[in-house]
């Protein structure tokens, strides 16, 4: 066939996709930040629940035979907490930047640059926020059960195991640090 | 063949396994230590006994009997043990369930082998009493080991016990294959169907049932794969090996000696697994005295141990293969 331009060749109408980087542009920026809104929030839930039922399970068991540990070990679960209320603190700093898309007879005029950046700084915070929070939360679920089967043989591993946890929680505050300056600069311009 | 989960890695384990995991940790911890043992050593009755136990995991347990005596002790801590583990089978998920029942298979055939053995030895023995002595974890219901005595020794005896009793038992199937194997057996001519069966002893019916379960409970625990196949082969083996040495030292003085029944009669009781398959079951085969039996268990050292050991004559080899029994079972926690 002649000519060597791919879209040439295939398509010859406006509204063809020019290939792989229309999945970027195209996508609105709207979609990306709630996007990413879902991810903060739902990754770190998934994080936390699944950090709640590890060590859950193993202080049910470990305290029928040891009831002393009953009240102690419930810091491994108050840890796993800690990391979905980060998703949320996140899902809720995010939703803060949103803001109205523009009118339809205002595209033209809408800035479309500064969305953009906004959009992807959102949808990126997001998905950092929430994968470290569930790496965090599944961490800090598998050293608590540790924890308490270690505490039931023998109380004083408990406060250095708990080390242990702190270190492992850390990695969700790194995660909304991290997300938090990113967010800072996404700002949608307001609505034309 | 029923297909069974996996148990799970580090993240995924405590779904359904961590309680009971929690709870077995705390059971072990349960168990009596040196300085108990030494105590107990020093008493002279057994309140005394009962009185030095208060502090540990037993202090309860002969809480209510006035007169303490050691039928009535054994009596309370299978008790104890029994409630423990029913439980631990109540909380397990599957495949832990399956593999806690698989334990109690083992029992189940014990109890079996009692009444049938005592049935045949002394058919007015009293039912209830044999009940009684029954292992507790081998639990079947009432009905069925009462009617297990009312059969008779004789080829239709015994498929008739099997149609009508055992057959909703779990270890039915390992009954049924045995009634299988004797009938294909006896079909390559021995003898008539009749006359083999009749002069079955109950031995060799329980060491079919033994071997038949074993392989069973180690191809269960190869399929859950990962350290349980691991370990747990490796205890079934041992276990394999020590039913196969028994077999052959307790051969030595009857008709399963001949050479002509060593190949037909004997070679069939040993089971197919365990360190000493494929090899040393050919070689055990063929043995007709201890010095024979002795230079096959040189190239095994651990057996070779316990051999000298029954040699010496200061072990009996039942207590010596249960101390090697104990030491890996202890292995695997």
């Amino acid at each position: 066939m002649v000519g060597t331009n791919l879209t040439q060749v295939l398509c010859d109408s406006d509204f063809c996709n020019t290939g792989w980087p229309t999945i970027l542009t195209h996508l609105s920026p709207f979609g990306w930040a709630s996007m990413g809104i879902a991810f903060t929030l739902s990754l770190s839930i998934v994080g936390a629940a699944w950090g709640i039922f590890v060590t859950g399970s193993s202080i049910m068991g470990a305290a029928i035979k040891a009831p002393r540990i009953r009240s102690k070990n419930l810091v491994s679960v108050i840890f796993c907490e800690a990391t979905a209320i980060y998703g949320v603190i996140m899902a809720i700093i995010l939703m803060g930047k949103m803001e109205d898309p523009p009118a339809s007879d205002k595209i033209e005029v809408y800035e479309w640059t500064t969305a953009y950046f906004a959009g992807y700084a959102l949808f990126t915070a997001g998905i950092g926020v929430g994968l470290t929070n569930l790496a965090s939360g599944v961490s800090v679920g598998i050293a608590g059960s540790s924890c308490a089967l270690a505490d039931a043989q023998n109380g004083s591993l408990f406060v250095k195991i708990l080390i242990v946890e702190i270190f492992a929680s850390a990695l969700g505050i790194f995660g909304i640090i991290v997300g938090i300056i990113q967010s800072n600069m996404a700002a949608f311009p307001t609505p034309p | 063949m029923v297909v069974y989960s996996k148990p799970g890695g580090i993240a995924t384990f405590n779904i359904a396994d961590g309680f009971v995991e929690a709870l077995v940790r705390g059971l072990r911890l349960g168990f009596l230590k040196d300085m108990d043992y030494r105590a107990i050593h020093q008493c002279e009755t057994l309140a005394d006994v009962r009185l030095n136990l208060q502090e540990t995991d037993y202090g309860n347990f002969l809480a209510e009997v006035n007169q303490v005596s050691p039928s009535i002790v054994r009596e309370k801590a299978l008790e104890k043990l029994v409630s423990e583990f029913e439980y631990l089978r109540a909380s397990a998920d599957q495949p832990l369930a399956q593999f806690l029942d698989y334990i109690t298979y083992d029992y189940m055939i014990d109890n079996v082998m009692l009444i049938l053995k005592a049935t045949l030895n002394n058919p007015n023995t009293n039912i209830v009493e044999l009940v009684k002595q029954a292992h507790p974890l081998g639990q079947f219901e009432d009905s069925v080991l009462k009617s297990i005595c009312a059969f008779e020794n004789s080829p239709k005896g015994y498929a008739e016990l099997y149609q009508s009793v055992l057959i909703d038992t779990p270890i039915g199937k390992y009954f049924a294959r045995f009634l299988q194997e004797e009938s294909t057996r006896s079909a390559h001519g021995a003898s008539e169907v009749q006359s083999l069966l009749e002069e079955m002893p109950t031995t060799k019916l329980e060491n079919m049932l033994r071997k038949l379960y074993l392989e069973d409970f180690a191809a269960f625990c190869e399929e859950l794969g990962g350290e349980t196949a691991e370990i747990m082969v490796d205890i079934i083996k041992s276990r394999a090996d020590a039913a196969a040495i028994n077999i052959t030292l307790n051969s030595f003085g009857t008709p399963l000696n001949d050479d002509n029944l060593r190949s037909t009669e004997r070679k069939p009781l040993y089971p197919s697994l365990g360190y000493l398959y494929p090899e040393g079951i050919e070689k055990l085969a063929l043995v007709s005295d201890e010095a024979a039996l002795a230079s096959i268990l040189r190239t095994y050292s651990v057996y070779q141990t316990i051999f000298e050991r029954h040699q010496r004559g200061d072990k009996t080899i039942d207590d010596a293969f249960y101390e090697r029994e104990v030491e890996i079972n202890e292995l695997a926690f």
